[in-house]
């Protein structure tokens, strides 16, 4: 549509351009009009490109965030969080250039050359197919050109990888330096980095404005070429001014498209290596679980003891179980499987209720991998029961509290983080959260950061991005206080803290472990993962992770 | 980035980005030449066709002929030249850029940076930094290619059409100051209203990424979705009001455009035949033509500015932030070495004391203290555990020892008020391994050496084994296995380790290390710490042990606990 009249505008123009002597003013109103009328049609052009990238974005990052969502937090983990984020947004925003430039300018490509050459063709076969002859050979001649520059450019690329971030790493580790006394002698490799910088990326660039040239070359002498040629058959009477005059004026229209193209692709680069990324995680489908786990589980030799670990079905396949403590939570035969390695192999494990357990064992031994089971985010095979019922795979443990190695706290204040409700995102947005659940009690936030030893740290203290404005350790207590706050609100049976005092000194570490050991006195299953010496201590119970000995 | 900013810094750094003229030039002048010969390319070819319709002899289009072709090859040529100096003379210009930069970050580096200790930040200063080339390529030098260019045409067209020059010029002036004045305003609206948006929307999202397990533990998970992409429907909203306004500046560009060559139609047809400019007393058809034609490939160079325009905001946003980061003076927190500082006078290493009475210091930008208070004496061959609760400000008073944040109260060594003394003295003295130790991007080799450089290799392995890093060191390849970007190949024991190697290369009468095992796994933590008191034990040497965690009492030979701050 658009490059049609894009066309007819130019057709309009050049015709009446040609009959300069005939009569002036309607032909000159005309052209006004077609001159509004295309600069309308090329602002619509643009309203209606930019609609459409804004809508192919929020689309895109829903799919993402819905996907994301799907996956579950270990799927996530597996992959560097702040990548995928900035591949959710400012990665989505790299895509504008790709939809609101690059893919109209593709389109009116697409639609335009073709009509512009065959309006060529009709009115002057000549030059039509002059450009018709010239216009495939830049394609042609660009890839020519891309592969024969391609290894010097792969070549160049790790080098200039690494001098690109040698100026990174010299501010970085300025500090370092200035304690050595070295920070004068960096301007020397500064500019020596830079130096090398620019001679290895001029190599480069010679080589690749060598395509940019031969586009503009053949494009500018096509028309020169065309102009010649019409030029001397205008000599020869063979052809009419008005005629020579359009065609010379709608060749370079013909090449323009192409060249913008080639213009915007640079801009279109970052867009497509970031949707390269999105539709990587969109496609990418997790190998269904249990099964890749069965499969291979079977290849690890049967011990003696692995009788009930054999049994590699789902386990909300299993049946409520007869005979276990009440309100035990119990791990028989328990494995988890983390590509191809078991990080757990068959555990067998009881968490009595009232109680405080401690699990411990060397770093790497699976114990976060643990406490990733049974908060439902890794597959695991095996039976894992709570008072002698089965429980279902999956997350969504409603008698399940936590508190993770990191304390992973929103923006807000401490009593929102602790009462975990959506907080406002924009402060200057009115609030429209999703109503809670449950009415955050602040007598219960109290007594949760009092018996996460956290009575400090005051409920209205408004938190940054990530938790700021927390010292590390008020920032864990803090977390600790959360997992309590949902124990105590949902009356979960089951609190579960991973390294909760990794970043506490021995005072606050003794206020948290005497709130937990009330939380066990109420009747609860409570575990801490922590190889803390107090925490041992003070625990009724202790689970000894073994290494597992790879065959 | 308040928009209070004042312009004076951010132009004092968009000046280090601004090629000398000497580098510049070049590119500028095969730009115009690019630029000027499209637009004769056009103008001659116009002319040679419509002259050519006369049907005059061959000869008299001789020159026209070779002109067309020598036009067309030109610019091509001359545009591969333009882009070439062009980059060139940017490239040479980021070595002084960085050098600028770097200059004003020295003094203040690490305490002073408005970005310290946030990675993230620091690596967005620095693509900053890099960003800031645009400004030669893609503003200054399109800007005077286009303007320039645009001049020499309408000097062209005034001397054969006077009013259709003028018509051009007007349309010229108009395109641009509308074009300017229209984006200008949208990108404001586009920074008032959408900014924030994004900037909402890009927090949203890493958060519920980076804290998925939260959310999905806490059954929260759907409300944060719900809430994001409401927070995602208004981000669209806005962006789609603001469209209806994207494309009114090429709209605008094509309008102007084809008024230009209406005017040229207009006063060049009455004055077709009788009278025309200085270059033209009596216009004749194939001079009109060229006149009407031209504009059509002015406005075509003149495209250039819009682009230019939006890489100029970029630009300067760049600027704006690393004036930001970057103060042009260190704020009064930072210390600056006194004139004429003391050299440290000749001491003797066994009767090295330091000692600290009321020391307090403050982070630039905070109104109460990071540390107040403070008194100890370390002498050689102590081994202090300095112990406190987070936040007790234990890390500041490690910054102020080693002078990267100025003190209050007395702070001398071997008996010399440290403040007299210049920086450079105190850290010959006093050494720090920090809490998050910098492992530049080489190898084990190269992050020792620099802490000594005269050390053989064998010295090296040796403090390797001190450390507790020989096997590891080994089992990589020995001295020249890389240890990553930021030491991403080592794990955060390993990086201490190798910063402790460091610190003992140096022998600093004093080495303070500041909370080890922060970035440990918390298994191996006991163990480290264990490691590096053991290893840094020297009967001539005083070791500041900083860490919230206990430490057995065999590895030292005295505690201090820091006072609560308030």
């Amino acid at each position: 549509m658009i490059a049609f009249a894009w066309l007819l505008t130019r057709a309009i123009t050049l015709a009446i351009a040609g009959q300069f002597v005939g009569e002036i003013i309607p032909t000159l109103a005309a052209l006004a009009g077609v001159v509004v009328l295309r600069s309308v049609l090329i602002w619509l052009l643009e309203l209606a490109a930019n609609r459409g990238a804004a809508q192919v974005k929020s689309q895109l990052r829903a799919l993402v965030l819905a996907k994301l969502a799907d996956r579950g937090p270990d799927w996530v983990a597996s992959r560097q969080s702040a990548r995928l984020s900035t591949v959710v947004t400012t990665g989505l925003d790299a895509l504008d250039n790709y939809f609101a430039r690059y893919l109209p300018q593709l389109l009116l490509t697409v639609i335009a050359t073709p009509i512009l050459i065959a309006v060529m063709l009709w009115q002057d076969l000549g030059s039509g197919l002059t450009v018709l002859i010239v216009l495939p050979v830049i394609p042609v001649f660009m890839i020519l050109i891309g592969r024969a520059t391609q290894s010097v450019q792969q070549e160049q690329w790790q080098a200039l990888q690494r001098l690109s971030t040698g100026f990174l790493d010299v501010v970085g580790g300025l500090g370092t330096l200035k304690i050595y006394g070295r920070e004068r002698r960096q301007f020397d490799r500064i500019r020596s980095i830079t130096e090398e910088y620019r001679t290895r990326t001029m190599k480069v660039l010679r080589v690749s404005f060598l395509s940019g040239f031969v586009l503009e070359l053949a494009a500018s002498l096509s028309v020169a070429i065309i102009a010649v040629s019409i030029g001397l058959r205008l000599i020869d009477g063979a052809l009419l001014l008005g005629v020579g005059l359009f065609v010379l004026l709608l060749a370079p229209e013909a090449f323009l498209p192409l060249r913008q193209v080639g213009a915007q692709f640079h801009a279109a680069a970052d867009g497509l290596a970031a949707a390269e990324e999105l539709f990587a995680i969109l496609d990418d489908e997790a190998v269904p679980a249990a099964t890749a786990l069965s499969s291979a589980l079977s290849t690890v030799p049967p011990t003696a003891d692995a009788a009930g670990a054999r049994t590699a079905a789902p386990v909300e396949q299993l049946g409520p179980r007869p005979g276990s403590g009440s309100g035990a939570l119990r791990l028989a035969g328990v494995s988890v499987l983390r590509g191809d390695t078991i990080v757990i192999d068959r555990l067998h494990a009881e968490f009595a209720p009232g109680e405080l357990s401690v699990v411990r064992g060397v770093s790497g031994v699976g114990k976060s991998t643990l406490v990733a089971a049974l908060l439902g985010f890794v597959p695991v095979t095996g039976e894992l029961s709570l008072g002698g019922v089965a429980v279902p795979a999956g997350p969504g443990r409603p008698w399940l509290a936590w508190a993770g190695q990191k304390p992973g706290l929103f923006r807000g204040t401490v009593a929102e983080n602790v009462a975990l409700r959506a907080a406002s995102a924009d402060p200057t947005v009115p609030d429209q959260m999703a109503p809670s659940r449950t009415v955050p009690d602040p007598v219960l936030i109290a007594q949760a950061l009092l018996w996460a030893g956290a009575a400090d740290v005051s409920p209205a203290t408004v938190l940054g991005v990530n938790g700021d404005g927390l010292s590390g350790g008020q920032a864990q207590r803090v977390a600790a206080a959360r997992a309590i706050y949902r124990a105590l609100a949902n009356d979960c049976h089951v609190l579960i803290l991973d390294e909760p005092s990794s970043a506490l000194d021995a005072a606050a570490e003794a206020g948290l472990l005497a709130g937990l050991r009330r939380l066990a006195d109420q009747g609860r299953v409570v575990i801490v993962v922590s190889h803390r010496s107090a925490v041992a201590a003070e625990a009724d119970h202790e689970i000894e992770l073994q290494e597992l000995i790879h065959v | 980035m308040s928009d209070s900013m004042p312009g004076a810094a951010a132009r004092d750094v968009l000046r280090l980005a601004q090629p000398r003229p000497r580098w510049f030039t070049p590119g500028l002048i095969a730009g115009i030449g690019s630029a000027v010969m499209a637009v004769a390319l056009l103008a001659c070819s116009a002319w040679l066709i419509t002259r050519a319709a006369e049907m005059p002899s061959l000869a008299f289009l001789g020159l026209a002929v070779v002109g067309v072709r020598a036009f067309a090859i030109f610019r091509s040529v001359l545009r591969y030249l333009e882009r070439l100096t062009s980059h060139d003379a940017a490239f040479r210009q980021l070595a002084e850029l960085r050098l600028g930069i770097f200059r004003r970050i020295v003094p203040v580096a690490p305490a002073g940076l408005a970005s310290t200790g946030r990675g993230d930040l620091l690596t967005r200063l620095v693509r900053d930094v890099d960003d800031l080339q645009d400004l030669p390529l893609r503003v200054v030098q399109p800007l005077l290619v286009a303007a320039l260019t645009a001049l020499l045409s309408v000097i062209g067209i005034w001397l054969i059409v006077p009013a259709a020059g003028l018509t051009l010029l007007v349309c010229l002036l108009l395109a641009a100051v509308l074009g300017t004045i229209l984006s200008g305003r949208l990108a404001a609206t586009a920074d008032r209203e959408l900014a924030p948006l994004r900037g909402a929307l890009a927090d949203e999202v890493l958060e519920v990424i980076e804290n998925l397990d939260v959310l999905t533990a806490f059954d929260a998970l759907s409300p944060r979705l719900a809430q994001l992409a409401r927070t995602d429907a208004r981000l669209r909203r806005a962006t789609l009001r603001r469209s209806v306004g994207v494309g009114v500046q090429s709209a605008v560009v094509s309008l102007f455009a084809g008024l230009a060559t209406l005017g040229a139609l207009y006063f060049g047809i009455p004055a077709l035949g009788t009278g025309g400019g200085l270059l033209s007393p009596n216009l004749l058809a194939p001079t009109l033509v060229v006149a009407v034609l031209v504009p059509m490939a002015v406005f075509e160079v003149f495209g250039m500015i819009p682009l230019a325009a939006s890489a100029w905001r970029q630009v300067r946003v760049s600027a704006r932030r690393v004036a930001d980061v970057v103060p042009a003076s260190p704020p009064a927190e930072i210390p600056v070495d006194i004139e004429n500082s003391l050299a440290l006078p000749e001491y003797d290493r066994d009767e090295f004391v330091l000692e600290l009475t009321d020391v307090g210091a403050h982070w630039p930008g905070q109104t109460e203290p990071g540390v107040a208070g403070v008194s100890l004496r370390l002498a050689p061959g102590d081994r202090v555990h300095l112990a406190g609760p987070s936040g007790a400000g234990k890390t500041t008073l490690a910054q102020a020892l080693v002078r990267f944040l100025d003190y209050t109260g007395s702070y001398r060594l071997g008996g010399v008020e440290a403040r007299l003394l210049a920086q450079t003295e105190v850290r010959r003295m006093v050494g720090l391994c920090e809490q998050r130790p910098w492992l530049f991007d080489d190898s084990i080799r190269q992050n020792l050496l620099f802490a000594r450089d005269t050390a053989t290799d064998a010295e090296l392995l040796a403090v390797l084994a001190r450390v507790g890093l020989a096997d590891w060191a080994a089992q990589r390849g020995g001295l020249n296995a890389r240890v990553g970007e930021r030491g991403a190949l080592v794990s955060g024991g390993q990086a201490q380790r190798i910063a402790l190697a460091r610190a003992l290369l140096a022998d600093f009468p004093v080495l303070i290390v500041d909370e080890p095992t922060a970035n440990v796994d918390t298994a191996g933590a006991d163990a480290l710490v264990r490691d590096i008191l053991t290893a840094a034990a020297d009967a001539h040497r005083a070791v500041l042990l900083i860490s919230h965690t206990p430490v057995p009492d065999d590895l030292i030979t005295s505690r201090v606990t820091m006072p609560f701050r308030g």
